[in-house]
């Protein structure tokens, strides 16, 4: 039991984390534990969740992805340009707008693997690149609004539950079955401990690699179409906020930036506790820029706090007080 | 009044101890040997020394005055220095930055004076003969033993009066090895205290003038070294456990060829090599360092491209990454040199590491079975013999004994029949190396082919049924039967043959 702890400690953490700002938000803040306002948040959550999903699989993997912010915005545009406002033409857009972002995921693994490009410059350098592409393409100007269906599945309900998170259940389920239960994943966390060990105990290291930027590509370009429901239409600029968030999530969930530790249940608390923080801050009545500062600063804190160096730090000052060792010789 | 007096002394971690009792006098002027198998104490008992960790009982004299140093500064405040086994170099900076390391000569406006810098690390290499690389080389860019010697003088440079050196020839090659040997017994000469850990009996019968024998992390004996036969050292350190440290070489060899190599090269370090090993063979690699055992190895398990036939079994492979060489029966495993970078996954579970790499071997439909992993885990906990706590503790949390048993079963499990161990017992207590060799010559007689190297040369003389030697990256000899001695090896690795 107490083993249990300790190794879910991180998660545990950023759940009690949570709920302390739940309920600290509801005292500032009027009607903030409201069905509707809860349901608001779970949507937004549901947004970050998404994209942090391929990002959980890439850091655990002892990547990093940066592309995600213009991977979603070029799947929205996409969409919403192939349908042109009508639900008919989905039935290719979407799966058009999925496979591409897959496909520029498994571009950044292949960079990254079989070149050996280090995974932040490769990934910085896809995102530009989409950046000014989709800029060419679209010269600048807003696109054609979200169809209907899309629509549905981003702000619509299934009896009390919001449709986006029903898809962001499923996906989590299949994330969890994937990391715990899978050779995939178990080749993840080796890789991303060591890549050395895993390339000497015979791990395809090529076909993980790639995988998992793929997956990363796949779930920024489907948080990007769901993201085109809610806000109704696709415009530039869409996807910047989830390069932080996507990466503060999956932190704030305990996995270790370096790799090779973490979890899929730990990153929606992450996601969870950001949207929180972005409906706190506001009611508490800075301006702009002010509440810009505070979100920055409370994200540093939080992340340090959920890290393995301060749980280090604070390993370390026990031992020095000579109190309570960790067994190690 | 000896230098250190260290009475009754104990370290518990959490509900594990490490030292229950450990008694230690060693006085200025000697060099003191502390032995015992890995998990004996020893290290516990030097990080206490060193001020890593601090005791739970007992009670510490330098010198007649209370010792209880606050951290690793004090203790070395106090004159003590310790050369671990785990190197503590950081690799980007020069061997002279890293011995100068936080205590740099600086100028009056605070900016580190380099030549100064440069100028006594010579001074300290010409004081004590230091077989050392050049004082500007990159730390990165040298070999284990390089390091292992800038440890060696970082420790030297804060001149202290005890020196605590932790398997420091385990990385050594032969000539620095002596260099090492010599300046223990110069220093103890000068009047410092050496306290020498090893595992190679022939050393501490060279230089140390007295035992302490660590068992079960209490002491079991101080012996004056020129009194007391080995035998007798071994009993104590592994009390009734007394097996012969060789098993008896059965020759189980048969006439199939299990790995055949005909011209193998890489680069410019290993040359031409023509070699047959056959099923049921131990042969052993032997060379000075680096004279192309490194690369033999990693050529034949991928990691090293190479030039030339390899045929595995009869059949012509061509090996160009470790995926290439575990393909099950007709695979080639690797128990790699370095144990901790390139063999485990220390932050993760002993169980992880054992099925790292047969994880299709328990896969259905996509999906690990834990039951079927669970008992692929057992069987080799079982065989070898592995002391872990469960199968979920941390691979780093285990002796280093234990760690290499994790490695040995990992490879098992891959039932690759040809095995490469390249160093497997460096830095192991006899006890386990003991079990290493019977587990050797148990596989071999169940027609496994092992190519085996060790740094400790009387261990490739006692099991290897073969022995090929390595020389300029070429194949000097291959020795079989009664021409396998030390003095033969020795000859053939370093003497051009004459003209025939």
């Amino acid at each position: 039991m107490n083993a249990l702890l300790a190794r879910h400690r991180a998660v545990l953490l950023a759940y009690l984390g949570m709920i302390v700002l739940l309920l600290l938000t509801s005292f500032v803040s009027q009607g903030f534990l409201s069905g509707s306002h809860l349901r608001t948040m779970a949507v937004l959550s549901a947004f970050i969740g998404i994209v942090a999903l391929g990002q959980t699989f890439v850091i655990i993997g002892g990547g990093i992805d940066l592309s995600v912010p213009w991977v979603l915005n070029c799947a929205a545009v996409l969409v919403t340009l192939m349908a042109n406002g009508a639900d008919g033409p989905l039935i290719y857009a979407i799966p058009i707008a999925l496979a591409g972002g897959a496909l520029v995921g498994a571009l950044n693994g292949f960079g990254i693997a079989l070149f050996g490009v280090p995974p932040i410059i490769m990934t910085l350098a896809v995102n530009v690149i989409l950046q000014g592409g989709i800029l060419i393409y679209t010269g600048g100007a807003p696109t054609a609004s979200a169809p209907p269906l899309i629509q549905f599945l981003a702000v619509g309900r299934i009896g009390p539950l919001p449709v986006v998170v029903l898809i962001w259940a499923a996906l989590a389920v299949a994330a969890t079955l994937l990391l715990s239960r899978t050779a995939f994943g178990r080749y993840l966390y080796a890789q991303g401990t060591s890549a050395t060990v895993a390339e000497f105990s015979g791990v395809p290291t090529l076909r993980i690699t790639v995988l998992a930027y793929t997956l990363s590509g796949f779930t920024a370009a489907a948080a990007g179409i769901l993201l085109t429901g809610y806000t109704a239409q696709a415009y530039l600029g869409m996807g910047d906020p989830y390069l932080f968030t996507s990466i503060a999530a999956v932190a704030i969930g305990g996995a270790s930036i370096l790799g090779g530790s973490g979890s899929y249940i730990g990153t929606i608390a992450g996601a969870l506790v950001l949207t929180i923080l972005t409906g706190l801050l506001p009611a508490l009545n800075l301006s702009n820029g002010a509440l810009l500062v505070v979100y920055g600063v409370v994200i540093l804190v939080t992340v340090s706090l959920a890290s393995d160096a301060v749980s280090d730090f604070f390993a370390v000052m026990t031992r020095s007080f000579g109190r309570r060792d960790n067994a190690q010789s | 009044m000896e230098l250190i007096e260290a009475v009754g002394i104990s370290k518990r971690y959490g509900g594990i101890v490490a030292l229950s009792r450990a008694d230690f006098r060693a006085d200025a002027g000697e060099v003191h040997a502390l032995l015992g198998e890995n998990g004996a104490g020893k290290s516990t008992f030097i990080q206490i020394l060193a001020g890593i960790i601090r005791p739970n009982g007992g009670t510490l004299h330098l010198a007649g005055r209370a010792y209880q140093p606050a951290n690793a500064r004090a203790a070395e405040a106090a004159g003590i220095a310790a050369v671990f086994q785990e190197l503590s170099l950081v690799p980007d900076l020069t061997v002279a930055e890293n011995i100068w390391f936080r205590r740099e000569p600086l100028s009056p406006i605070g900016t580190v004076r380099k030549r100064r810098e440069r100028e006594a690390t010579l001074a300290l290499f010409d004081r004590y003969r230091i077989p050392a690389p050049a004082p500007t080389r990159e730390v990165r860019r040298l070999t284990l033993a390089e390091r292992q010697i800038v440890e060696i003088a970082k420790a030297l440079s804060r001149d202290p009066s005890v020196i605590i050196l932790d398997e420091a020839t385990s990385a050594l090659p032969p000539r620095e090895t002596e260099w090492l040997l010599q300046l223990s017994q110069d220093l103890a000469a000068e009047g410092k205290l050496v306290i020498y850990i090893s595992h190679r009996l022939a050393e501490i019968r060279q230089i140390a003038q007295r035992v302490t024998i660590f068992r079960n992390g209490a002491t079991v004996a101080t012996h004056d070294t020129a009194a007391v036969d080995d035998e007798t050292i071994i009993a104590d350190m592994l009390g009734r456990r007394m097996d012969r440290l060789y098993p008896p070489r059965i020759a189980t060899a048969t006439d199939r060829t299990a790995l055949k190599l005909r011209g193998l090269s890489v680069g410019d370090r290993l040359a031409d090599i023509d070699l047959d090993l056959k099923e049921g063979e131990v042969m052993g690699v032997a060379g000075l360092q680096g004279h192309g055992q490194r690369e033999l190895f990693q050529a034949l398990f991928g990691v090293s491209r190479s030039r030339g036939a390899i045929e595995v079994w009869g059949k012509p492979v061509a090996i160009r990454s470790p995926r290439d060489a575990l393909v099950g029966r007709d695979g080639i495993a690797l128990v790699p040199e370095d144990r901790r970078s390139h063999g485990l996954l220390l932050s993760k579970s002993v169980r992880e590491n054992l099925t790292l790499s047969v994880v299709p071997r328990f896969t259905r439909f996509g999906f690990l079975s834990r039951s079927r992993e669970r008992a692929l885990v057992d069987e080799q906990l079982r065989t070898l013999q592995i002391k872990a706590g469960t199968p979920d503790q941390l691979a780093g949390t285990l002796s280093g004994g234990n760690q290499q048993k994790v490695i040995f079963g990992k490879m098992l499990l891959t039932q690759s029949r040809i095995l490469l161990l390249y160093d497997p017992t460096r830095g192991i207590d006899v006890g386990t190396k003991g079990e290493i060799f019977r587990l050797m010559r148990d596989l071999a007689a169940k027609g496994y082919a092992i190519l085996f190297y060790s740094s400790d040369l009387p261990e490739i003389v006692n099991v290897a049924d073969r022995v090929a030697v390595l020389r300029n990256g070429k194949l000097a000899a291959i020795l079989s039967g009664d021409d396998i001695s030390e003095h033969r090896i020795l000859r053939e690795a370093m003497v051009e043959a004459r003209a025939a």
